[in-house]
């Protein structure tokens, strides 16, 4: 293992996040250190409004801290820098959103080219990658559809398969499950495990469904702002 | 995306599938861009045209180049023909030999009295060689009684409409011309009328009297002649022309068609300024709709911005695509609006409209719209670039929101 692989692909240290609301400050994160190694499935929890949420916008570095500092497999990154934080995130960072987040013009295998597109990867390195994504979902004969005529798992796995087409180091995942049924949440959460763990992705996944947090390798529990507990087991 | 290779083409395919998320208002910024593109474009038509009209015709009247001394346009003279030309059949040749040249005109010009025996009213007169005049000019007046001076008459006139009533003269009456020769003594001369015409212009057919240029010159003893109007084989040839004559000519002055057409001068200031106006709320209302329509698609799409941004696109890029899709819009709203100019010409030389006459003029003239590829292209990319600045306006802020913002956007 190289000291790069070694480094946490995302760690907030000291990190401090105040939301103003007309006159009033409302304290989101406190103090909060994390980090997530490689690979790691790492679920957050805790009621709405104990930064849950805030966590994954500044890791995923489309927001930026008050006060700690935010670090990208070792870099401090300043996402005041706004190009350099889209940057970062065209390259180095998958998001799955709870509402699939997909462009409704676009056909599936459009939705899941775009971030090889935004890269600059050649279109036939393109097409091949894509082919090979949808199979691993399972919607390869789905490609030419639009997302409106998929159903809801089925969309939440090509928002799965874009988020890891560019095979990013750090997949942000905002209550992946929560659109979802049972069974298809289970799906989902062992594709995200499988690819995940195939493709060396972390993932950092803000989520009340416990199905999920029982699959997950550690469950960080967040409460006004802080970590309250840090629960590490090993899934099934 | 995965089918285009070329990122413009991406962008470019991305934008077109953006337009079709609402049909209808893409239709309706479709439609305001056809309707600005056909306004300015039939309004820039309709004035083309009225400048090629009345600038054929001034240069009908006095010739493409006017060829005199210079003290003869400022028009005060001592005496009648003072500052006229004494070898015009000379000058005429040397004119002719220009290939350029298609005829050269001489014109008398004087003032003075017409009488009926019992009543004399002032006259504008202008002798003229008749043959070569309507050959050269071709129907340039109406005919509202008798007919045109011939080549070989002497003593012969045609009327202006008002004058002719005025001294209740019909083709075959007898009248006096009275005048200034250019020896400053008075002169008079029998002539007969042959005809009543009509130049469109009141006040002109109130004075107006044509006879031939040896019955001028009879009349004011000379053999002068006061100009000579140059008439060239296309407009175009008008300005080199005159550098190439004028410099052959150094002692004469000559003058162009529009340099002696102030009325063309001033209707071409005026529909300047109207259509000038008019082009310029027309492209207002085009980008104040379209802005409108797409500050709602832009809004509607928000979310989806910041998730696009969220992958790592950058604001440039959204702006591009949005300002594309502004363009495709425009763009195919602006070749409607061009096929509508066209085909309303097209409609109005197969079913002649007439407009009735402006002010000072007794004839109307036909409704006509021309076709200039330049103004068409010209409109075209305005009204293009118009909704595509619109777009990019609009879009300017939302793609540059905070991600979180965009995201959180309900």
């Amino acid at each position: 293992m190289n000291a790069q692989m070694s480094l946490p692909v995302i760690e907030l240290q000291g990190v401090h996040k105040t939301y103003r609301l007309g006159a009033h400050a409302v304290p989101a994160l406190r103090g909060v250190d994390l980090a997530v190694r490689p690979g790691e499935l790492v679920a957050l929890t805790g009621p709405s409004g104990s930064g849950k949420s805030t966590i994954l916008n500044l890791a995923g570095l489309i927001d930026r801290a008050d006060a700690g500092t935010v670090r990208l497999r070792g870099r401090a990154v300043d996402a005041g820098d706004e190009a350099a934080a889209t940057a970062l995130r065209r390259d180095a960072i998958g998001f799955i959103f709870q509402g699939f987040n997909l462009v409704p013009v676009m056909t599936v295998a459009d939705n899941v080219d775009y971030p090889l597109f935004l890269a600059g990867v050649p279109a036939a390195e393109r097409r091949a990658r894509v082919a090979a994504a949808l199979d691993a979902v399972g919607l390869r004969e789905h490609a030419g559809h639009r997302p409106d005529a998929l159903s809801g798992g089925q969309r939440q796995r090509v928002a799965i398969a874009r988020a890891l087409i560019k095979r990013p180091g750090l997949v942000i995942a905002d209550e992946p499950t929560a659109s979802l049924d049972s069974s298809t949440a289970t799906q989902m959460l062992d594709l995200m495990r499988e690819l995940g763990h195939r493709d060396g992705a972390a993932f950092l996944i803000a989520t009340h469904d416990e199905r999920l947090t029982r699959r997950c390798d550690r469950v960080i529990a967040l409460r006004d702002g802080v970590i309250a507990t840090t629960d590490t087991e090993m899934p099934a | 995306m995965t089918a285009l290779s070329t990122p413009l083409l991406a962008w470019a395919r991305f934008a077109w599938l953006n337009t079709r998320r609402n049909r209808r208002r893409s239709l309706v910024t479709v439609a305001i861009a056809a309707l600005g593109t056909a306004a300015i474009g039939l309004a820039g038509g309709f004035a083309l045209s009225t400048y090629q009209g009345l600038a054929e015709a001034s240069a009908r009247t006095t010739g493409h180049l006017v060829l005199a001394r210079a003290a003869q346009f400022d028009g005060f003279e001592d005496t009648p023909l003072q500052h006229g030309l004494t070898d015009a059949q000379a000058l005429r040749q040397r004119l002719l030999a220009d290939p350029a040249v298609r005829q050269v005109l001489p014109r008398v010009e004087f003032g003075g009295l017409i009488s009926n025996g019992d009543k004399s009213v002032i006259m504008m007169g202008v002798g003229i060689e008749p043959d070569a005049e309507f050959a050269v000019k071709g129907p340039f007046l109406t005919v509202e009684a008798g007919r045109e001076l011939a080549g070989a008459e002497r003593g012969a006139v045609m009327l202006g409409a008002g004058l002719a009533r005025n001294l209740k003269a019909q083709p075959g009456a007898s009248l006096t011309l009275l005048a200034g020769t250019t020896e400053g003594a008075m002169n008079a001369l029998d002539v007969t009328v042959v005809g009543v015409v009509a130049t469109g212009v009141p006040e002109i057919d109130q004075r107006l009297v044509y006879t031939d240029i040896a019955t001028a010159q009879r009349l004011l003893v000379t053999d002068r002649v006061s100009s000579l109007g140059i008439f060239l084989d296309r407009m175009e040839a008008t300005l080199p022309a005159r550098e190439r004559l004028g410099a052959s000519l150094p002692d004469l002055t000559l003058r162009t068609w529009e340099e002696q057409a102030p009325f063309y001068r001033s209707v071409r200031a005026l529909y300047n300024r109207i259509f000038g106006a008019l082009g310029l709320i027309l492209g207002v209302i085009v980008v104040v709709v379209v802005a409108n329509a797409m500050a709602m698609s832009v809004i509607e799409r928000t979310r989806e911005i910041g998730t696009l941004r969220a992958l790592g696109t950058r604001p440039g890029q959204l702006l591009q695509t949005l300002a594309l899709e502004g363009l495709l819009l425009g763009a195919a709203g602006g070749a409607i609006g061009a096929a509508i100019t066209v085909a309303v010409s097209v409609a109005l030389q197969l079913f002649p409209v007439m407009m009735p006459p402006p002010p000072g003029r007794s004839i109307g003239y036909p409704l006509l719209i021309t076709l200039d590829a330049g103004l068409m292209l010209a409109t075209l990319g305005l009204v293009t670039g118009l909704v595509a600045l619109a777009s990019a306006l609009v879009a300017r802020r939302t793609v540059r929101l905070p991600v979180v913002a965009a995201l959180g956007h309900v």
